[in-house]
């Protein structure tokens, strides 16, 4: 269920002055989506779904107590009030209580296309008939989801804080594998607005990829030079920036922690070209409006030429460290170079063109010590050509050590949305002696 | 036990939306037509040190329409249970199944589907839903205050509640009522040396589990938190392992995740298709290798099931409406692959005649697809200690609790971490090591299976949230197992690089 700024701010204001605590806080988000996923050229599932969900907050002498229903029915509101104050009473003093914040003033949102939130599933039937039109021509099967919807989130507190955003998303994911089944190829892309969806680009790029007979090359695990796709690219820096809490790094339980207290904000820890920006009004991945607690999003700079600018921190742990508070980004952009993908391409003597990453997964928070598997379209480069697909394999990484060997980086594009829901603009990018551990029949 | 889950929803009105839904379906055109009804309560209760970080409940009551029309799924959900948004989603469910006639290639057929009429209510004798949140509270502050007692420099516990009641109801004539409940008590202990910079932690072994608050009082996680600071401290201070093919034996506190991703995953049907080729993944199981791939060696057997006390795929049916009795069935026996996983409208694709019960939507609002039932490692028959394992190794490690977890998109090569590693030397288990993570080939590795403890040390563990599926569904699923002896297997030290 999709709801206007008013309509969220008249059912949090009733329930703001229905409330008997010291201070609530009301959050409300919902929306309407659709998806349809084929396999083999033909349909498999499809959904509509419409959700909404409000969590009231009450805070009783520093005491909170928290309800969420998925419903907008007064009764079921009304009730959720009178619990969320029930329990505060019965739970211990809050040490790290902070009062809910008063008003503030948000950037606009650039997120929002109305035809886009409200298209219906024909629209992704066609996509999706694109898709497979694409992947008979080049005799490969295609499988894959496409998406469109819209949400809001709005959030209202007792000290007279409003605050809300939209968005519209349309998302479409191919995977295409060969008919013998011993390849394939991915593409994938976000957007707000569904005529800027390049869903013939997408069916392209992972046909193309996936187009290959030969079998694929079983090369040594090792450390190669690799050039990143830009799908790859986000992923990575998804981890760097999930990892970039300013709490655990001054508690000396993050790679950001320095021996002996304190944190590493300022250091020169990455190479000089990477740079990690969020902005509500960026191009290409726009930043919410407001983050967690209502702070209000803005232009900001997390890694600065490879030195660590900004770390996320809560509106308590500012307070007590006197410092910013800042919401984390989850829509962000790693900022671009002057390579094209095809110069880095020629300038590699032997090394690994990776389209995407999968199943990754921290193995240690100390070091940013990361492992993953490569996936749909991983290609050997020799003499600065791509010569063959390869098999996949893993790589036991470090993110510290890898984006420390940026040889190049590419044009920064908008990139597939993912699972994280964020949207994240990157680059391709090349770095050197990537660690490969072992091998993988997965295709 | 008793049964303090009773169905608490109006009876009546889920089933006058049901055959109000039903019945608009079938007369707009739908060939067939289900709909799951009910609500999801949820109870998530966090501490970290002296505090009560976050104590929120929250419920989601709706539903989910799924029509058949002409060969073609249309499917809507919503978060209200009222007759005008039963009405809107026959209009809306009906048009997306005609929507997407046009690309469906293959029309879904159905195998017949026989009429039932039941009730299957979890048997617990305590609702965690009735338990006063001060209690809860406490409990939880209690096992924080006891791992910074026993050393922990930061501790953070949570306990996590499910309740799911439904009405499953289809055109053939099934209503199906369920009720169903789940707990998670969690802990993590973290010791720091902020001189060097170096900290370790160490999670909980308490498994998540079909029960009610009567587990959270019996499941030992109070105990637990002082051996778990006293593991993180000794974690800061063991030497790194050392690298190489080793023999491992591996406790089922992390065997269970192993069993999951490189079986309970491999032997999903839907991913076998492709269906899921676009995301999850595929499979490295083949419909060709049903009775003949020889997965793991002869010891290994591993049935599904809802019918574990404690499992938290346990329930009388599955999303489809098919009976559990069919969810009960040998996926790998003595070592051979005998069956995958299905849901509805799969079987016929590799020449069988139904369901085996295995679907599951995360809410009713979610369209039903492929997810696991319980699905276990059976005991040796023969009288088998873990220290009989441990006795037939000369230079190996003992991996116990999960840790960091990944495996390749058909379920081939994975990398496993783990909470604790112990070598073992000529027999006897030995120091502590650290940063420790074992790797392989799925095949290979269960090939590598040659020593298995006896029932006495089965143990059920399992997760409250397993992925699959566009959007993504989170399934909870357990898995039993006991400890496992396998041969050179590759241990790595992924902190130094090592392969």
């Amino acid at each position: 269920m999709f709801l206007s700024a008013s309509d969220a701010k008249s059912i949090a204001d009733r329930l703001l002055t229905l409330s008997e605590a010291d201070a609530c806080v009301i959050e409300l988000n919902g929306g309407d989506e659709r998806s349809l996923r084929f396999a083999r050229g033909g349909a498999t599932t499809n959904m509509a779904t419409s959700e909404v969900n409000l969590r009231v907050t009450s805070y009783v002498g520093r005491r909170k107590g928290s309800v969420a229903v998925a419903s907008l029915a007064e009764e079921d509101l009304d009730s959720a009030l009178r619990r969320s104050e029930e329990i505060a009473r019965l739970l211990p003093v809050d040490p790290e209580y902070i009062e809910p914040l008063g008003p503030r003033n948000y950037p606009p949102t650039l997120r929002y296309d109305e035809a886009t939130g409200v298209q219906g599933l024909e629209a992704l039937a066609s996509a999706a008939s694109t898709v497979i039109a694409e992947s008979a021509a080049r005799d490969v099967h295609a499988f894959g989801c496409g998406s469109s919807g819209r949400r809001f989130a709005a959030l209202a507190t007792s000290a007279g804080l409003f605050a809300y955003d939209r968005r519209s998303d349309t998302d479409i994911s191919v995977t295409a594998r060969n008919r013998a089944d011993s390849w394939s190829g991915w593409g994938g892309a976000s957007e707000f607005r569904s005529s800027n969806l390049d869903v013939a680009g997408v069916a392209r790029r992972a046909t193309e990829k996936a187009a290959h007979d030969a079998p694929p090359l079983d090369i040594e695990p090792a450390r190669y030079c690799v050039i990143f796709e830009p799908a790859a690219t986000a992923e990575l820096a998804r981890w760097l920036m999930w990892m970039m809490g300013s709490r655990p790094a001054d508690e000396g339980r993050s790679f950001f922690s320095k021996p002996g207290g304190g944190a590493k904000q300022g250091e020169a820890l990455f190479d000089p070209k990477l740079t990690i920006r969020s902005d509500p009004e960026d191009r290409l991945a726009p930043e919410e409006s407001f983050g967690y607690e209502g702070v209000p999003q803005s232009k900001r700079t997390w890694v600065d030429k490879g030195v660590v600018a900004s770390l996320y921190r809560s509106r308590f742990w500012a307070r007590k460290t006197d410092a910013e508070a800042i919401p984390f980004a989850s829509n962000f952009t790693v900022e671009g170079g002057a390579t094209p993908i095809e110069e880095m391409i020629r300038a590699t003597k032997r090394g690994l063109l990776v389209t995407r990453l999968w199943y990754t997964n921290m193995l240690d928070p100390r070091s940013l010590l990361l492992t993953g598997l490569t996936r749909d379209g991983n290609f050997l480069i020799e003499n600065g050509r791509v010569t063959s697909p390869v098999f996949n394999m893993r790589f036991n990484e470090s993110l510290a050590a890898l984006f420390s060997r940026i040889e190049a980086v590419g044009p920064t594009v908008r990139t597939w949305r993912a699972m994280s829901g964020g949207v994240v603009a990157a680059p391709p990018l090349m770095v050197s002696n990537f660690n490969f551990s072992s091998r993988s029949s997965g295709i | 036990m008793t049964l303090a889950s009773a169905f608490r929803l109006n009876r009546g009105l889920l089933l006058d939306l049901a055959d109000l839904a039903l019945t608009l379906a079938q007369r707009g055109g739908a060939n067939y037509s289900d709909i799951r009804l009910g609500e999801t309560r949820r109870e998530s209760i966090q501490a970290r040190e002296d505090r009560l970080r976050d104590f929120s409940e929250s419920s989601e009551r709706g539903f989910g329409l799924r029509v058949l029309v002409d060969g073609c799924w249309g499917f809507y959900g919503a978060p209200r249970l009222e007759e005008s948004s039963i009405r809107e989603a026959v209009r809306q469910a009906l048009d997306n199944a005609r929507a997407v006639k046009p690309i469906q290639a293959q029309s879904i057929v159905l195998e017949e589907l026989r009429p039932v009429e039941s009730e299957w209510l979890m048997p617990m004798d305590v609702d965690p839903f009735d338990v006063p949140a001060d209690s809860k509270a406490d409990w939880l502050l209690a096992v924080t205050a006891a791992a910074l007692e026993s050393g922990a420099d930061y501790a953070s516990a949570s306990l996590s509640f499910a309740k799911e009641e439904r009405l499953f109801a289809n055109s053939h004539g099934s209503r199906i009522f369920q009720s169903r409940t789940r707990t998670h008590p969690q802990l993590d202990a973290t010791v720091v040396d902020k001189a060097t910079g170096r900290f370790s932690s160490r999670e909980s072994l308490t498994p998540a589990r079909g029960a009610g608050w009567d587990y959270v009082l019996s499941c030992g996680l109070l105990a637990e938190a002082k051996r778990a600071a006293e593991d993180a401290r000794r974690k800061l201070d063991a030497k790194p392992v050392a690298p190489g093919e080793r023999d491992i034996v591996i406790d089922p506190t992390n065997l269970w995740l192993t069993i999951h991703e490189t079986v309970g995953h491999s032997t999903e049907l839907d991913r076998a298709l492709g269906w899921e080729a676009n995301f999850a993944g595929t499979s490295f199981v083949k419909p060709e290798m049903l009775g003949r791939l020889r997965f793991g060696s002869e010891l290994m057997t591993i049935v599904a099931d809802r019918s574990q006390q404690g499992g938290l795929s346990t329930l009388g049916f599955d999303d489809d409406g098919v009976s559990s009795q069919f969810a009960s069935f040998p996926i790998v026996e003595h070592g051979v692959f005998q069956n995958y996983q299905m849901a509805l409208g799969q079987a016929h694709l590799i020449g069988l005649p139904r369901s085996n019960g295995c679907a599951y939507a995360d809410s009713p609002a979610s369209f039903p697809i492929q997810r696991m039932p319980n699905i276990s490692l059976q005991p040796n028959p023969s009288p088998t200690s873990l220290n009989d394992l441990i006795a037939d190794v000369e230079d190996g490690l003992y991996v116990v609790g999960a840790g960091s977890w990944s495996i390749d998109q058909q379920r081939d090569n994975f990398q496993f971490g783990g909470q604790l590693f112990y070598e073992i030397k000529n027999g006897q288990l030995g120091e502590l090591v650290r940063d420790a993570a074992y790797q392989g080939r799925t095949v290979a590795f269960w090939n590598a299976l040659d020593g298995l403890g006896d029932a006495s040390t089965y143990h059920l563990a399992g997760t409250f949230g397993c992925g699959k599926g566009e959007p993504v569904q989170s399934a909870p699923v357990s898995h039993g197992a006991v400890p496992a002896r396998f041969r050179k297997v590759m241990v790595l030290n992924p902190e130094q690089g090592e392969a």
